[in-house]
């Protein structure tokens, strides 16, 4: 900021940073004692200094380590080695049925956190129209926020039957509060000159809501996308594992208690390991949003 | 123009708001005109209510007695035909570059749509010579350069008339002299109507011609002078000195310990 600030008050003067120059050009002794004063860092630095090669290295000698202690235990029932995990892997994608499993996991949870979010904005948005708005967001949040969804799942069961409309239901639970949540403290932090200025536009409404209040707060909404879509991704597989199926297609959770009451234990495994290569894989998504947006505009927190 | 109604017409206006605990008067029953093209001045010390009724005119606040008229209609509500500049270098919208900053005003209030905004976005921004920044971010500009963005997303909207609240309040010195002069040279090439909030007395003699002097708590007026230099903008002027006196006079009369 103050280098910025510098930087524009000398081309405003620019006239007497010039005579500062030839001011300066005069009787300098020039840089002849010191011997290097860029170096390009060697390949090997250069290498070193990727982070994505150093996790890699962590994730090899995790892997290492897997396979030398599962290969000592020799016990494929408790602890399959690495190997047998990534074959069992490669098989259930390849001949396997995991890939349609992950699909139809994927696709209750996307309408699952889709409903939840536009839920949250709606009350989000009455909270900072109005006053009981906003009283009624904050009793509901309060007490719901601290309950955990997959508390709901045995009533959810009751009331929507074994299927796709019981896990629909816990997962908009997860989702809904975390992200109304820090919506609404997004919201509640936009600056009253920015609320002036939407205003000045002559813009209400809807207009108002997608212009200047989502994106003004979106700081704080992308921190509640983000850890909405993590607590619904656990209610989601633990839901799962506890029935999860419906007319014979169960999703990953499923996947992961079938294998284990069949005593497949390195597809158990290859299950595990795909629920964490999702996980992961949605969190450098919203790294990547992140970057594209709140970093680029200098709004980071 | 002088004979017709005035553009802005502030009558008797008394504004009161609560905090959680109290009710304020803000400023009681103040009047003021202003003409096409004048650059009326709103001068006095903190709690004169000077911004308070900058945010009436704007539409921000109704007032609790009395009217404001713009062109002989009664303001009601925020409107693209009153834009303020505000202090704050937060006013633009940091998830949008300069250029799409002021476009972005123009097709919001229905002034301009697609390809026509962004060319009448781009001429306003070289107006204040930053054709250079117009893809830059806000958070990359200086405060001088914010503010500029400002006035050309302001100036772009070709508003009735102009308010702005210490617009250079923020700045260092050196940027806020050639700020003031800057605005005085976009003013003598559109005449827009100007009315600019300031604690300062310096600020208010180099940039208005219409001074209206407010006494705190609540605010009142306590005087209205013409300066109508002629040659505006020059702290050399003969008369800066003296009118410098008379307005210092005026605001300190009865009341010696305000801080200005």
């Amino acid at each position: 900021m103050s280098f910025e600030k510098s930087a524009a008050i000398t081309r405003d003067l620019s006239g007497i940073s010039r005579e500062a120059t030839a001011f300066r050009s005069h009787g300098q002794p020039t840089d002849q004692a010191i011997s290097e004063i860029v170096r390009p860092l060697s390949r090997a630095e250069k290498i070193w200094n990727q982070a994505i090669v150093r996790k890699s290295l962590i994730l090899v000698l995790l892997a290492i380590a897997w396979q030398v202690y599962a290969q000592q235990l020799n016990n494929p029932l408790m602890f399959p080695t690495f190997t047998d995990t990534t074959a069992a892997l490669w098989n259930a994608f390849t001949k396997g049925e995991l890939g349609s499993r992950v699909l139809v996991s994927l696709r209750i949870l996307l309408s699952g956190y889709g409903i939840g979010v536009l839920l949250a904005t709606v009350l989000a948005a009455l909270a900072n129209a109005t006053r009981p708005g906003n009283d009624l967001l904050e009793v509901l949040t309060a007490m719901f926020n601290p309950l955990p969804p997959i508390a709901l799942l045995p009533l959810a069961l009751l009331w929507f039957g074994l299927g796709n409309g019981s896990i629909t239901f816990v997962l908009v639970h997860a989702v809904l509060w975390p992200v109304a949540l820090s919506t609404h403290s997004g919201f509640a932090s936009i600056s009253g000159t920015i609320r002036m200025v939407g205003r000045n536009y002559g813009l209400t409404g809807l207009r108002y809501l997608l212009h200047i209040l989502i994106p003004a707060a979106f700081p704080a909404i992308l921190t509640g996308l983000k850890n909405g879509w993590a607590f619904a991704w656990r209610t989601l597989i633990a839901a799962e594992l506890v029935f999860g199926v419906s007319s014979g297609s169960g999703g990953i959770g499923w996947f992961i208690y079938e294998n284990k009451n069949q005593l497949e234990i390195a597809y158990v495994f290859a299950g595990l390991l795909t629920v964490i290569a999702i996980g992961v894989t949605m969190d450098s998504l919203f790294r990547l949003v992140e970057r594209r947006t709140i970093n680029r505009w200098g709004m980071k927190f | 123009m002088g004979s017709a109604a005035p553009l802005l017409d502030v009558q008797g206006v008394t504004i009161q708001y609560k905090t959680s605990a109290q009710l304020v008067t803000a400023t009681w029953r103040v009047g003021f005109q202003a003409d096409r093209s004048d650059r009326l001045v709103l001068l006095g010390p903190s709690g004169c209510g000077k911004s308070t009724l900058l945010k009436a005119i704007g539409g921000y606040l109704t007032p609790t007695e009395g009217e404001i008229t713009l062109s002989g209609r009664t303001i009601s509500g925020p409107g693209p035909d009153r834009v303020m500049v505000f202090q704050e270098t937060d006013q633009l919208l940091p998830w949008k570059t300069v250029l799409q900053n002021v476009a972005f005003a123009l097709t919001a209030s229905g002034r301009a749509s697609g390809q026509n905004a962004d060319e009448q976005a781009m001429i306003a921004i070289r107006t204040v010579k930053l054709e250079k920044f117009a893809d830059s971010y806000p958070h990359t500009l200086s405060g001088g350069m914010k503010q500029r963005v400002a006035i050309a997303r302001c100036l772009a909207m070709q508003p009735e008339i102009v308010l702005m609240d210490e617009p250079f309040a923020a700045l260092d010195a050196l940027t806020r002299q050639q700020m003031q002069e800057e605005l005085l040279e976009l003013w003598s090439r559109s005449q827009f109507t100007l009315i600019f909030v300031t604690h300062s007395i310096e600020e208010a003699i180099l940039l208005g011609n219409r001074i209206v002097l407010l006494s705190p708590h609540p605010g009142q007026v306590k005087e209205i002078m013409d300066v109508n230099l002629d040659d505006p903008g020059n702290r050399f002027h003969g008369r800066f000195d003296e009118l410098r006196d008379t307005i210092h006079r005026v605001l300190f009369k009865d009341v010696g310990d305000y801080v200005i």
